[in-house]
Parts: C-alpha cells; structure tokens; sequence
C-alpha cells in the first residue's frame, strides 16, 4: 500500500499520533454483536466460552442490540429471507463498524447451492475479514479476529472518507 | 460455481418460470427430470417378478428350440451335434445387501383395516418390516380417524407427513405420505394416497394437530393445498416465493431469486478499485467456467 | 378506567435467546401474552432438494448441518436409515462404537441445552461450566472423525475406521470425572430459589397435548410418558444396553429441566457400558462401491437429543441419488407447541419455553 504522493485529504488533515491512540483504542475493544445464524455461532460460543477465550481481546462483551456494536460477526448462512433483516441491522450499527464473514457459507454459500441461499454475505454488506472453514475453530476466529485488529490499527481516519474525496479531486 | 449469473435468453428456447435463467451453465443447474415413478406396489412388484420369470422361461425355450433345430441341421449335414445349452444361473453377489421386498400383508393392523375400509383400500403390504396401506384419496381422513380412534389400533401420534412428486405418474402426480406411530403398542404405520395435479386432499389438523405445519411446509413446496386448514400459508420460503422448490422441474439453485445485491456502490468506485488492485497485482478476473 | 391497548411486538429474529433465527409475533397486553406466532425459514437452506442430487454416500455431509448442536445423531439416522433402504446389515463392533459415539453427542447437545437454557434465564455460569465439559468431548469426536462440530462420522455400512488408539483411554477419563461436574450443575440450579421460581410451572404441557401436536423427546417424557425410541423401537446397539427413561408427571420447564440432567446421567451409563463391553471385529459391512437402489421407500427414526428424529427415503430402480429425502425434524414437531404452552403467561415464560423446548433452527429450517 505505498502512496506516494499524499491524497487531497491527507494534505488537509494530519493525523499521527492521535490516530495511533484512537486506532489503538477501536481495537482493543470491538464489541461483537450477537449473529450467529447457524452452525458456525456454536464455534462462536466456543471461541467465547472457557477454552478459546475471546474476552481476553476485549471483545468479551457480545452485545444485542446493533446500536452498542462494532462489529458483526456473521456466522452462518444467509439466506434469501434473512437478507433484508442483516441489511438493517447492519444499517442499524454506529460508525466505524466492521463486519467478519465467518464460515464457508457467509464467505460464499458454504456447502448450500440452493434456491434460497445467498452466495456470500459480501453480496449484502461489505466484509472486512473471511474465515473459510465449515466450521472454522475458534483458534481461527481469534486468528480472524487479530486480522482485524490489524487492520483496524493501519487504517486511517482518512480511510473511510477516500472514495468520496476521490471522485472529488 | 463462482459464475457470475448472467441472465441470458438460450436462444431458440421459451424461458419455463417466472426468471429467465442460464441453465446450460454447469450440470448441477440442470433440470432432470425423472423418466419413471418409483411408487413402491406389491402389485406392481408381482406384475415384474412374473414378467421376469416369464421372459426368461421364453428366453430358454428360445435357446432349447434354437439348439433342436441346429443339432437337425447338423445331422442332416452330417457334422457333429453342437452343444446342448445350459440354463444360466443368476451370478450370486458376494455383499451384505438383502434388499427388502414387498410381501404379502400378515399383520393384524393392516387386515383390520383392510376389513373396516373396504374397497376405499387401494392396497396393503408390508416391505423392509414396515406396515403400508394405500387408500383412495377421498378416504384419507377417514382411514386417518379410524387409525386413531379404533381400539384395536390405537395410532396415537402422527410422526411424519410428506409428499412427493411424480411427474410421469400415469394418473397421479404427488404422492401424500402419512407415518403414524402408536406408543401404547409399540407399532408403525404409513398411509398412503395418490393424487392427481389440482386435487386438494382433506386436512389431518382435525385428527392430528400436529399436522398443521407439515402441510403448511407440504404445500410451500409442493403447492398441494390442504381443505379446512387453518392456515394454509407458506412457511419456510417467503411469503412472496414464487414456484414450488421440491417438484422435479425445479432447479437446485432456483430461477434467479437469489441473486439480490444489496451493496450501494457509489459510482461504481468499489468495482473500479477492486479491478485495479487486481490489476496491480496480476490477478486474472476473468472466472473460469464452471465445469 | 384506562384504555387497555394490545402491543405487536417482534422477538428476533436476531435476538441472544432465540437459539438461532427464529422469530416470534407476539401479540402483548402488558407483560401478558395474548397471542404467539413463530415464523420460521430464516435459515431454510434447501437441503432436501440438494440431497436429491447427491448421491447415497454425499448426502450426509448436509445433515450434520441440520441439527448442528448433535450432528453424530444425525449421520447415524442417516446412515441407519440407508442400511434400512438397502437392507445392509452393520457389524457388532461398528454398532457398539455408533452407540458410543451418539451417546457422547448426546451428553455434548445436553450440555449445550443447558448452557443456553440457563444462559436466556440469567445464570451466566452455567453456561462456563458446560462448555468446559464440551471441550473434551470435542476433542474426542475430533481425536475419531477430524471435525469438532460437522462431523460426517459413519459411512454406509459401519464405520470408515476403528477408534484411534488411546481414544478409550481418553474417553474413560472423561467418564470419571463427569458426575461429578452434574453434580456441579445440580449444586448451582436445582435447589436455587430464583432458579425454581423462574421454572416451576412455567410452559406447561400436558401428556394428551403433548401426544395430540406430536411433540416427543424430553418434553414429552416430562409429561409422564415414557416414550424412547432407543427402547420402543430398538436401533443401533441399545437393545443390548441397560438404562432407564427418567420421566417426570409435572410436565413445566422445572421437570424438563431435571428430565434432561437424569438423561445425561444415563448416557453416561450407557458410554460405560460401550467402553466396557467392546467386542472384537470389522467395523465395515461389504456392500458394492456404487449403491443402486430398488424401488422402495422407508423411514426410519431415531431418539436425537431433541426427539423423535425420522428419515424417509424413497428409491428409485437403479437409482444412485434418492429420489426425495425428507427429514422430520423433531424441533420443527416441537416447535407447533409453543403457542400453547406459553398464551396467557408473561413474556418472560415464553424466553424459558423456547429454551425448554430446546429447538435448534438449523433443523426446523432444514
């Protein structure tokens, strides 16, 4: 990712150290939402229970309702009827939000070619990180999940707002 | 499997169903449809073993009638008789299969049925140890209440309910399977009817409540409807599903409905910068074709 | 006085107590439910329909996927139920190690039951110590068949393998020290005030009810029935092994709930008995690299974790795919009681009646 000539954005703002600070925060602390919708959110229990334990990230704390979350992990299958409700819920979610596809099947349908399965969560709501695996083990998820949190830590401010400057200037 | 869904007319070809698909893409998409109806029939099962026996007691005369002439013919022209023909033997396979055959029906249920229905009973018979009983199709909840009420029977829980669809059923298109169980005497039965395209076979929800979601989830993908249900409504799909999935001429991956895109791509920017990042990294695009 | 106005509310279908995506009107006046109807087919996948072209062999890679929380109990419906339709006959020692393997799985879906039961009432350490306990019988299905959760461990005909060496050394361990850990489950839930006031008599469901929507499983042996198809209709190795069917005549969440522990209590006998009682042998029936069938059809049912399990197969001559497979899933049974057992209570109850009827999505959806 070398940029060398800083966008028409990153020569209004400078954000270092503070970015650091606020990256480092989002990170340490992204609160999942509960969405499990099959098989994989058993691994998901999993990964939160005793062995696999996720709190130790700071992601302990899997909230319900989408207007206290960071982060959605979809584990599961989605389908045709399920989709407007993920569309909401994901509308429903504050900036900055990340969503992780986990599992074979919200990567892309899983082992389900059929009539009511929608190949892919990614063709719904943007995906930051795929997990493959039916189902992926919770040492997965984590590994997942650290992906994340590396890419939370190098993203910018900046970021979110690039395709809008783009097409500006 | 990855092919983009591309909804292209074949040409020359009028589109079945509501959405215009590519079925030619790959052989899972393909429709097959079935070329016989494997409804299992002690009838029909005797009608094959006899005309398996008979074709082959016709195929060995054959061969003893071909050998006398033949040894005639060698006599007359003087050369050695051929050999006498030997009868063949089935070859025995060496495995653990015994595949159950229909029998006759000896159990008691059955042929208290059979006496109490009369001739609304199609045909009883039992295969791989379970009791099956045909009835016709009118007679369905009777044979239903019967089951349920008789104290000799005694079927108190009805199981299971479904269906199935026989497109070259001669005059019969789905066949509606009723599995009832009886705890008190440890036993299970299954009934059966034939229906034809259009006919709307009574409801069991008085008899058995728990009926009422097989058939809901029955007609939802079978499209058989149901007489005094008290909800006769789609269950599993949507409520705005067009088509029913479980018939034979529905394809696996369904006429198109699935292929939404919710994503907002302001301007196309995501697509462009995902071609160029690939660009950028020598990735190829364009998918290969599905098998 | 005031004007009493009834509220339409929606539970789910995301919600952290509805085990899945299932969602429920409810039609409220105050706390009080007047009316309840589940939606379901948020996670309908078409599994029947994709089994249609898979062949006798594939087609239990999709039913581990339908109850996801047994998926041992459900390849052995499956591969019992295709034994059924070709008449194959499974050796001894295959059927002692099936037994084994689906009573673990039985204890690992209890276990689950109960942390999610608990977890939707409010104990929140439950569902800790349960999960605990999973993990090694986790570890064990993994040390057999590769997979913690999805496990496709039975082929047609027996078993793909024998047990890998030490996994009776592993599972005996396991044996000895879970008693003791029910009774830890028991020391936290059975005598506890919040506990029995959240339970008891809560989503009542009586016997003839019961019978009369078809429900079977836990719920119906808490109704005083004893009804278990490992007894009635023997299958697998149970008509050799020597348990009971703990049954209860209160028929609430509370009977339910202590319904399901002595069940656990009594897998772990029959476990000992499997491990102890091991005969010698193949593990695999010889039956032909490409199964044809007749044309015949079956069905065949099992006693799952969560009921009456049932598959039903029709084969066509010469057919290498079923020509329809249909499962009834006992969830999906289970689940047309809840209606009844929960109109005129508080919405409170209706979070313990989903827990107690312990429905799992995956297969009311299939």
């Amino acid at each position: 990712m070398g940029v060398a000539q800083p966008s028409t954005l990153e020569q209004v703002l400078i954000t270092t150290k503070v970015e650091k600070v606020i990256n480092w925060a989002r990170a340490s602390s992204v609160w999942p939402m509960t969405f499990g919708l099959a098989c994989c959110a058993i691994e998901m229990m999993a990964a939160g229970a005793s062995k696999f334990d996720f709190d130790r990230f700071g992601a302990g704390i899997f909230r319900a309702t989408p207007r206290q979350s960071d982060l959605m992990i979809v584990a599961g299958t989605v389908t045709y009827k399920m989709a407007p409700v993920i569309k909401k819920l994901y509308d429903q979610m504050p900036e900055p939000k990340w969503v992780i596809a986990m599992g074979s099947c919200a990567t892309a349908g899983g082992p389900f070619d059929s009539y009511h399965t929608i190949q892919g969560v990614d063709k719904i709501v943007p995906v930051d990180v795929y997990i493959p695996g039916c189902p992926p083990r919770p040492e997965s998820l984590i590994y997942g999940f650290m992906k994340l949190q590396d890419k939370i830590m190098t993203s910018s401010l900046a970021d979110r707002y690039k395709d809008i400057f783009e097409e500006v200037g | 499997m990855s092919e983009p869904n591309t909804p292209e007319v074949p040409q020359g070809e009028v589109p079945v169903g509501p959405y215009v698909y590519d079925l030619a893409a790959s052989p899972q998409r393909q429709i097959v449809l079935p070329k016989t109806a494997p409804v299992p029939s002690l009838a029909t099962y005797k009608a094959e073993v006899i005309a398996q026996a008979a074709a082959d007691e016709a195929k060995w005369q054959k061969q003893l009638a071909d050998f006398e002439i033949a040894k005639a013919k060698a006599e007359a022209e003087g050369k050695d008789a051929p050999k006498a023909p030997v009868r063949a033997v089935p070859r025995k396979d060496d495995n653990d299969l015994k595949t159950p055959w229909p029998v006759e029906a000896t159990d008691p249920d059955l042929l208290k049925l059979q006496a109490l229905l009369g001739d609304r009973v199609e045909e009883v018979f039992q295969q791989a140890g379970e009791l099956v009983c045909q009835v016709k199709k009118e007679a369905i909840l009777d044979a239903l209440r019967l089951c349920r009420d008789e104290v000799d029977l005694r079927y108190e829980m009805l199981a299971d309910a479904s269906a199935t669809h026989y497109p070259v059923g001669k005059d019969f298109a789905f066949s509606v399977v009723y599995h009832l169980t009886s705890i008190s005497r440890r036993k299970r039965l299954r009934l059966r009817i034939l229906i034809p395209e259009g006919f709307v076979p009574a409801s069991a929800c008085e008899v058995y409540p728990s009926a009422n979601w097989m058939e809901r989830e029955i007609y939802d993908m079978l499209g058989i409807r149901f007489a005094n249900h008290p909800d006769m409504t789609r269950i599993l799909c949507p409520e705005d599903w067009e088509g029913y999935p479980l018939r034979k001429e529905y394809p696996t991956v369904g006429w198109g409905q699935r292929d939404i895109d919710f994503r907002e791509d302001r301007g196309g920017v995501l697509n462009r910068i995902a071609m160029t990042t690939a660009g950028q990294l020598g990735i190829n695009l364009k998918q290969p074709k599905a098998d | 006085m005031f004007k009493n106005e009834e509220m339409e509310i929606n539970l789910g279908p995301q919600h952290p107590s509805t085990h899945g995506v299932l969602r429920v009107k409810l039609r409220l006046d105050g706390e009080t439910v007047v009316s309840c109807k589940p939606v379901i087919g948020y996670l309908h996948r078409g599994v029947e329909k994709i089994c249609e072209n898979k062949t006798y062999f594939q087609g239990q890679v999709w039913t581990d996927r339908m109850d996801y929380v047994a998926s041992i109990s459900n390849n052995l419906g499956w591969a019992e139920g295709v034994e059924k339709l070709f008449g194959i006959e499974v050796p001894r020692r295959a059927k002692y190690i099936r037994t084994l393997l689906t009573e673990q799985n039985r204890l690992a879906s209890h276990l689950l039951w109960l942390a999610t039961h608990a977890l939707d009432i409010g104990a929140m350490t439950v569902f800790l110590y349960a999960f605990r306990e999973r993990e090694y019988l986790l570890d064990l299905f993994e040390a057999f068949c590769g997979a913690r959760l999805t496990t496709t461990a039975f082929r047609i005909g027996g078993l793909r393998e024998d047990l890998p060496p030490g996994f009776i050394k592993q599972a005996q361990v396991f044996q000895d020290r879970f008693l003791d850990c029910v009774d830890e489950y028991e020391t936290l839930l059975t005598e506890n005030r919040i506990w029995k006031k959240r339970t008891i008599g809560v989503a009542r469901l009586n016997a003839e009810d019961c019978i009369a929507l078809g429900v079977t499983g836990p719920v119906l042996r808490a109704a005083g029935v004893p009804y278990d198809i490992r007894k009635t209709f023997p299958y697998a190795a149970y008509a050799e092994m020597d348990f009971e069917i703990p049954t209860r005549t209160e028929a609430d969440t509370y009977a339910r709930y202590l319904v399901r522990l002595a069940e656990m209590r009594q897998s772990h006998r029959i476990i000992q008995q499997c491990l102890d009682g091991l005969p010698e042998g193949p593990v695999m029936a010889k039956i032909p690299k490409i199964l044809k069938s007749e044309v015949n059809e079956i069905y065949h049912a099992i006693e799952a974790p969560k009921g009456e399990l049932g598959y039903y197969f029709v084969g066509e001559k010469g057919g290498t795919m079923p020509y329809r497979m249909h499962v009834r899933a006992p969830s999906f049974v289970n689940l047309q009681a809840l209606p009844k057992m929960v109109e005129g209570r508080l919405l409170a109850d209706v979070i313990a009646a989903i827990g107690t009827l312990d429905v799992v999505l995956g297969e009311i959806d299939r």
